[in-house]
């Protein structure tokens, strides 16, 4: 999923970032349910032409935060602006948002399907069509216009509730774990959109609990745990400031005895890879050392920038070691 | 507020061009009427043997006018109903000479009017069986139309002329006849009554657990959510019930002229027929305004409860109190289609879930007044609202609820949401 033409697709768009219009500003915003703190206090922003994702594990509160930006739940403090107003309804026309467990009419056709969702975001009836057509045509899927939503495949329907959510080419696009449960080939064809969006001008708003993708995508990141601000940011600057001294491993075999080695401060055992942070002092050399001592079959080697994974594991104290 | 017309226009499109909308609007009512038809035809057919009763007409007033009232004949062409005049003094003084004659067999049944009936409007009846709740009605409608008249006469007015001038008093007289129409005697103005009601019933149910059974599979499919992103949800489950209560407005519409046309036809080629039909065409107005009514108290309850659930199993629990309140009513309106006028019938067809029926059956066949029926409207229209407003802040919460559904007290907390 590493994706040369990404990167630079990515620091393109970053350096003719040249607007400081603001899409969405959340600001100290709270909610609860019963006893249960959802979200404390959390504020981030995004500015347009920007991707920015809101990470954090299964739980953290990222759903009940992008709920409450679309007024789906109200939040108990804090307020949040969209494209520079409180929120009214019709503001909703310029939002796109696909939430987790987003679902379709199974037994609506195809186009008169994406048209009605066009026509939800207020656009006239013939526009909506027009356009759903253009999306259908742009992903090969005209030949299934007038076919019942429950005969497409799992795959087409993914495409399909992604078109539904862009369909009115909105200012500010929230997605809320965009990539959970595609196959390659719709990942691709996803972040294709979402860079692409971000070239014209939009903000982007996604959430995932996975960090790498994270890490590939966004330019900023506001990172959550238990409804709480844990670090937000750049991701470069991020990056540099949680740095850590690294190294990934790709290895066979028994690989035990690293964790007693005195200067690795901690490690993330995959089985045949491994990242192992070491104390700030030690240099890597040691420890390359010391496998080639133990004639471990290494198949890779390498120092490593600090992966966001590692860097939240740190900050929340997860289960590191 | 164009958003709710694309809900409502997504929902009408799509539930009015199925195979089950027109099956249901072409075969619905042929179906009930089959239904209603094959008993009633039974019980009536099984039903009436000629009658012989004995009037005792302490008032001097009934008596010599019932066979003229009375004239409906059986199959055979002989009378159904049979008066014979007793003696007043006679009954005064052994009326168990006349009863022990009733208990034979010899007399069907004695009528005593009392000479102060035209005030007291009270006759009694004494039968070996009282049950014959279609000949109670008979002879009260008749007897009463020989009082009326005789009253009319008395303030010095003729009946005849009244008769030609008011409207009721002319379907009185169609009654009277109606007997002539139907040799087969069955009675039609119970059976058009019960075929009303029994799709008024049946579609208040159909619709209502239908938008239950749409809310619920909104939710499976997570179709909500999305929508939620460009609509409220007030607007949500406005859309739906406007649209899927448009839906059942066209199937009424469609069924009333069908009706009508069924009507024209049947007078048309068969002239005298017009008579044994009971209802105007303003009853058929009143058809599609009770159902309107109906739908929007129940099908908004069950959007509620669908709302709550998160699969049909719950739901079917949930929702029995709102079908109890649907079924209790209909159960009620059989007794009331006999006798309208009790109180009973009057209280229960001002209050709402039992208005619908009862109050349409009250109109089915006594027309009360205006104003009545404007109170009850009224009061099942606020009532309405009151639900409207109570199911929006249960849907509002419901439809991104997942897993158990919640107790009372939980429902309520969603009520006191902000």
């Amino acid at each position: 999923m590493v994706d040369a033409d990404f990167k630079i697709i990515l620091y393109s768009a970053m350096i003719n970032t040249n607007t400081d219009m603001t899409s969405l500003i959340v600001d100290n915003v709270s909610k609860s349910f019963n006893s249960f703190q959802a979200v404390d206090r959390i504020s981030f922003s995004i500015e347009n032409n920007r991707l920015f994702g809101l990470l954090g594990p299964n739980g953290a509160g990222k759903t009940t935060t992008m709920r409450m930006i679309m007024n789906i739940i109200v939040p108990d403090s804090g307020t949040i602006k969209i494209l520079g107003q409180l929120f009214h309804e019709k503001l909703k026309n310029r939002i796109g948002y696909l939430p987790e467990e987003r679902g379709l009419y199974p037994k609506m056709k195809l186009l008169a399907h994406l048209q009605f969702l066009g026509e939800m975001k207020s656009m006239s009836s013939a526009v909506a069509k027009k356009t759903a057509s253009e999306w259908l045509e742009r992903f090969e899927l005209e030949s299934w216009a007038d076919k019942r939503i429950h005969s497409l495949s799992k795959g087409m329907q993914q495409k399909v509730q992604f078109i539904g959510a862009i369909i009115h080419s909105p200012d500010l696009l929230i997605v809320d774990e965009p990539f959970s449960g595609l196959d390659p080939i719709n990942t691709k064809f996803l972040k294709d959109i979402l860079l692409a969006m971000k070239k014209q001008g939009k903000a982007i708003l996604l959430s995932t609990h996975l960090m790498d993708q994270a890490e590939k995508l966004c330019d900023g990141i506001c990172l959550i745990d238990k409804g709480r601000v844990v670090v937000q940011g750049d991701i470069a600057d991020i990056k540099k400031k949680y740095s850590r001294n690294s190294i990934l491993l790709e290895y066979h075999g028994d690989a035990e005895f690293i964790k007693k080695l005195p200067y690795v401060q901690s490690l993330n055992d995959y089985g045949n890879y491994m990242e192992i942070r070491l104390q700030d002092q030690a240099d890597p050399r040691q420890l390359f050392g010391a496998l080639a001592e133990s004639g471990l079959p290494v198949k890779k080697f390498e120092i490593s920038e600090t992966s966001l994974n590692e860097i939240f594991i740190d900050l929340v104290g997860g289960d590191g070691k | 507020m164009n958003k709710i017309l694309k809900i409502i226009k997504r929902e009408f499109l799509t539930k009015v061009f199925t195979r089950g909308f027109l099956i249901a609007t072409v075969l619905g009512p042929i179906f009930i009427i089959a239904i209603m038809l094959a008993p009633a035809y039974f019980m009536t057919v099984t039903g009436k043997q000629p009658l012989t009763i004995g009037v005792v007409d302490y008032a001097q007033i009934v008596q010599e006018q019932l066979a003229a009232a009375f004239n409906d004949t059986l199959k055979n062409g002989t009378l159904r109903l049979n008066f014979a005049p007793l003696s007043t003094e006679d009954y005064t003084h052994q009326p168990d000479k006349y009863k022990a004659q009733v208990d034979e067999g010899a007399l069907n049944a004695i009528l005593i009017i009392p000479a102060n009936v035209l005030d007291s409007a009270r006759v009694t009846y004494i039968g070996k069986t009282v049950s014959d709740l279609d000949l109670m009605q008979r002879l009260k409608t008749g007897i009463t139309g020989i009082l009326n008249n005789e009253r009319l006469r008395r303030a010095g007015l003729d009946p005849v002329r009244v008769k030609e001038l008011t409207g009721s008093v002319k379907i009185n007289s169609m009654k009277i006849e109606k007997g002539e129409a139907k040799a087969r005697g069955f009675d039609e103005e119970y059976l058009s009554a019960l075929v009303f009601l029994f799709i008024l019933y049946m579609t208040i149910i159909v619709y209502g657990s239908s938008i239950m059974r749409s809310v619920i599979e909104e939710k499976t499919s997570r179709i909500v959510e999305v929508l939620l992103s460009s609509t409220n949800s007030f607007q949500l489950m406005m859309g739906k019930l406007l649209g899927v209560g448009a839906v059942g407005l066209v199937q009424y519409i469609i069924w009333a002229a069908m009706a009508g046309a069924a009507i024209l036809a049947a007078t048309s080629s068969m002239p005298g027929i017009s008579d044994a039909v009971q209802f105007s065409p303003s009853i058929l107005l009143y058809f599609i305004l009770f159902f309107v009514i109906g739908y929007f108290t129940f099908s908004t309850l069950y959007t509620a409860v669908g709302a709550m659930c998160s699969d049909m199993q719950d739901a079917q629990t949930l929702s029995t109190p709102v079908t109890l309140f649907i079924v209790l009513p209909f159960m009620i309106s059989f007794t009331v289609i006999r006798d309208p006028t009790t109180d009973l019938a009057q209280i229960l067809s001002f209050l709402p879930f039992f208005t619908p029926l009862i109050m349409f059956v009250r109109i089915l066949i006594v027309q009360p007044p205006a104003w009545e029926i404007l109170t009850s409207v009224l009061i099942n229209l606020l009532t309405i609202v009151i639900i409207i407003w109570l199911a929006a802040r249960i849907y509002r919460v419901g439809i991104l609820m997942y897993g158990k559904r919640p107790t009372l007290p939980e429902m309520i907390k969603w009520i006191r949401y902000k």
